[in-house]
């Protein structure tokens, strides 16, 4: 493996085969691929292409059938459940598609909630999630549920919850997906600005225009393999 | 951290009002059946222990070592004025009765039957027993000699009514027979096969005499303050009165019949109780592994962003706990109301004989705490435990193939 101080994620021969009913189906047929520090990267491919699968294993929600993935130095597909989850917990913020917020608990409870896995204090807990909720916009909307907040706010309540726990990297699935094109570019603005002053690593896939644009880098996907990679003015 | 779980937990149970009130009404329901039917077995069992008691048998007996398992005429009791001495002055004892019991048989103009002879102290007699109340036609004992009261359905068996001549023969102690006329001067109704058909009462000198024995007893019945000390192993009456070659009893030892129905209801409401829990149990694990997949996705991201195993698992198992205390509080007032109510209005049977006791008057419900928080406790732990199973089940998903089977 060679990894440097730069790269957050190292993945070499990742390859991942489910099996649908004996029928084994090749998700992934090989990455190796190296995301460095503070990057702002989209992973763009068509339906079935392996985006999903690729980002769940970097994100060490999936194991891989073979290869190994580093992630800030560990070698992650080596780790326990009990280990990854905690590696998950401190290393990785996600975004998903859904928003996927817990629709019983407030904003303000819903961004907490790392931190409170985290043990972090009750003071430092409430400050950092309204200074998070300050960045994304949506600080006057820190007490209500999610069902009262439109799918664009719950998506930056997602995305606060990913930040607030200061992660190495974050990773969205298709986060603009249920939103409309207004909406998603002004989360993708937003999501490029904390980039900026932050220096947090994003990485997300998508097959959404929008969303290209705003990437720094893209890489492409295709039948489970990286087909290349380009430039948002290169795809345009 | 714990704490906050907690709050969730609560949370997440209303997110589905419908199935939680379902549910904790379900469980609830059962817990408040059980309770009812302890309570109205209590009643059924107080009702067993007062008919038998204050009908006839008095809280406890006196015989003479011997009496009660060969009903020997010859066995009296020994030194029967000490003894009542005693009993005059002792603080535990409210009032009792001499008797004399022999078998006999009795005819009429037309039928002879096979009877218990019974000579009665009419004075103190009612203090302790029901028989004067139990008259139903005629007058109870007088101390005339001839005086004879039968049950109703003696007095059917013998074609015999008020005023009618019987003939009462009997063995005397020693040896002899001797026979003696007498009027029916009462007949009674106490419900029992035993006092209605098999038993003849008469004075207690008009007995002695017959068997031989003026001035002797063969059995004294006692009345306590309170029923229950005649099953107080501990109370020092039974030690006093067991002296003189004489023996004292309480009632659970004279009506093991009811004894061995108050195990029977132990026993019946063990199994009862095994089998409802047993539905609970399987009832909330269904309900809990719904509310699971429903919230497939969720438990994958919260996998996803560092939940521990454990704590998903703890959080599935505070919402079994929740639903456990809603179906406790549902339970335990459903339980305690219509205990209430039925111990108000009471629930008649009709007239059933159960363990050779007449359950002719409403059987009235009993709340027994000492026995019933049982039933609660039960209810709170098996419904919190039966969340431990869908807990590890949604505790093991694997975040990734959680929120891929539930899009």
């Amino acid at each position: 493996m060679n990894m440097t101080d730069n790269d957050v994620i190292v993945a070499e021969g990742v390859v991942k085969t489910y099996d649908d009913s004996g029928v084994p189906v090749h998700a992934v047929r090989g990455i190796d691929y190296t995301l460095g520090k503070g990057e702002f990267t989209a992973i763009i491919g068509p339906s079935g292409s392996g985006k999903t699968t690729f980002l769940n294993i970097l994100a060490g929600l999936d194991t891989p059938t073979a290869g190994e993935v580093w992630l800030s130095g560990r070698q992650i597909s080596d780790m326990s459940g009990k280990e990854l989850s905690d590696f998950r917990r401190d290393h990785i913020g996600f975004i998903f598609q859904a928003y996927n917020l817990f629709p019983v608990l407030t904003v303000e409870e819903n961004v907490e909630y790392v931190m409170l896995l985290q043990g972090v204090q009750p003071e430092e807990r409430h400050e950092r999630v309204m200074s998070i909720l300050e960045k994304v916009g949506i600080a006057d909307y820190a007490g209500r549920l999610p069902m009262q907040l439109s799918g664009g706010q719950q998506q930056r309540v997602a995305v606060a919850r990913a930040m607030v726990s200061r992660p190495s990297l974050v990773i969205a699935d298709e986060p603009t997906a249920n939103l409309d094109s207004k909406t998603s570019g002004g989360l993708l603005d937003m999501m490029r600005r904390l980039n900026e002053d932050t220096g947090m690593t994003f990485l997300f896939s998508t097959h959404d225009e929008i969303v290209m644009k705003r990437a720094r880098k893209i890489v492409i996907l295709r039948d489970g393999r990286i087909d290349g990679k380009a430039s948002p003015e290169e795809i345009k | 951290m714990f704490i906050r779980l907690v709050k969730f937990a609560w949370k997440i149970i209303w997110r589905n009002f419908r199935r939680t009130v379902i549910t904790g009404l379900a469980v609830g329901l059962g817990l408040g059946s059980m309770m009812f039917t302890e309570g109205l077995m209590q009643g059924m069992i107080a009702h067993m222990i007062q008919t038998t008691t204050e009908s006839w048998m008095g809280d406890a007996q006196i015989h003479r070592d011997g009496f009660l398992d060969t009903r020997n005429i010859n066995l009296i009791i020994k030194r029967p004025d000490s003894t009542f001495s005693m009993l005059d002055s002792d603080s535990t004892v409210s009032c009792y009765t001499a008797r004399i019991l022999s078998p006999a048989s009795v005819t009429s103009t037309t039928e002879l039957k096979p009877v218990t002879l019974i000579g009665v102290d009419s004075e103190t007699d009612p203090d302790v027993t029901m028989l004067e109340a139990a008259i139903d036609s005629g007058y109870y004992l007088s101390g005339d000699s001839t005086e004879l009261i039968i049950g109703y359905k003696l007095a059917l068996d013998l074609n015999a009514g008020l005023g009618d001549v019987i003939v009462i023969t009997v063995a005397q102690a020693g040896s002899g027979l001797s026979s003696s006329m007498f009027f029916v001067s009462g007949i009674c109704h106490f419900g029992s096969d035993n006092l209605d058909r098999y038993s003849a009462f008469v004075n207690l000198t008009a007995a002695g005499r017959m068997l031989g024995i003026q001035g002797e007893i063969h059995e004294i019945a006692v009345k306590f303050p309170q029923v229950e000390m005649g099953a107080d192993t501990s109370l020092g009456f039974w030690n006093r009165f067991s002296v003189f070659g004489n023996n004292a009893v309480g009632w659970p030892e004279l009506a093991p019949q009811v004894n061995s129905m108050l195990n029977m209801v132990d026993m019946s409401m063990a199994i009862m109780a095994a089998i409802l829990f047993g539905l609970v149990v399987f009832g909330i694990v269904n309900s809990l592994f719904m509310s699971v997949y429903e919230r497939m996705y969720e438990f994958g991201v919260m996998k996803a962003v560092g939940t521990r195993t454990g704590t998903i698992t703890t959080m599935v198992v505070l919402e079994a706990f929740w639903i456990a205390v809603i179906s406790t509080v549902i339970g335990i007032a459903i339980g305690l109301l219509t205990i209430w109510i039925t111990s108000k209005t009471g629930i008649s049977f009709g007239e059933i004989e159960l363990s050779g006791v007449v359950f002719n008057k409403p059987i009235y419900p009993v709340l027994s705490l000492s026995r019933m928080w049982i039933y609660p406790l039960f209810t709170l732990i098996l419904t919190t435990a039966a969340g431990v199973y869908p807990g590890i089940h949604a505790g093991r998903l694997n975040p990734a193939e959680a929120m891929r089977k539930s899009l």
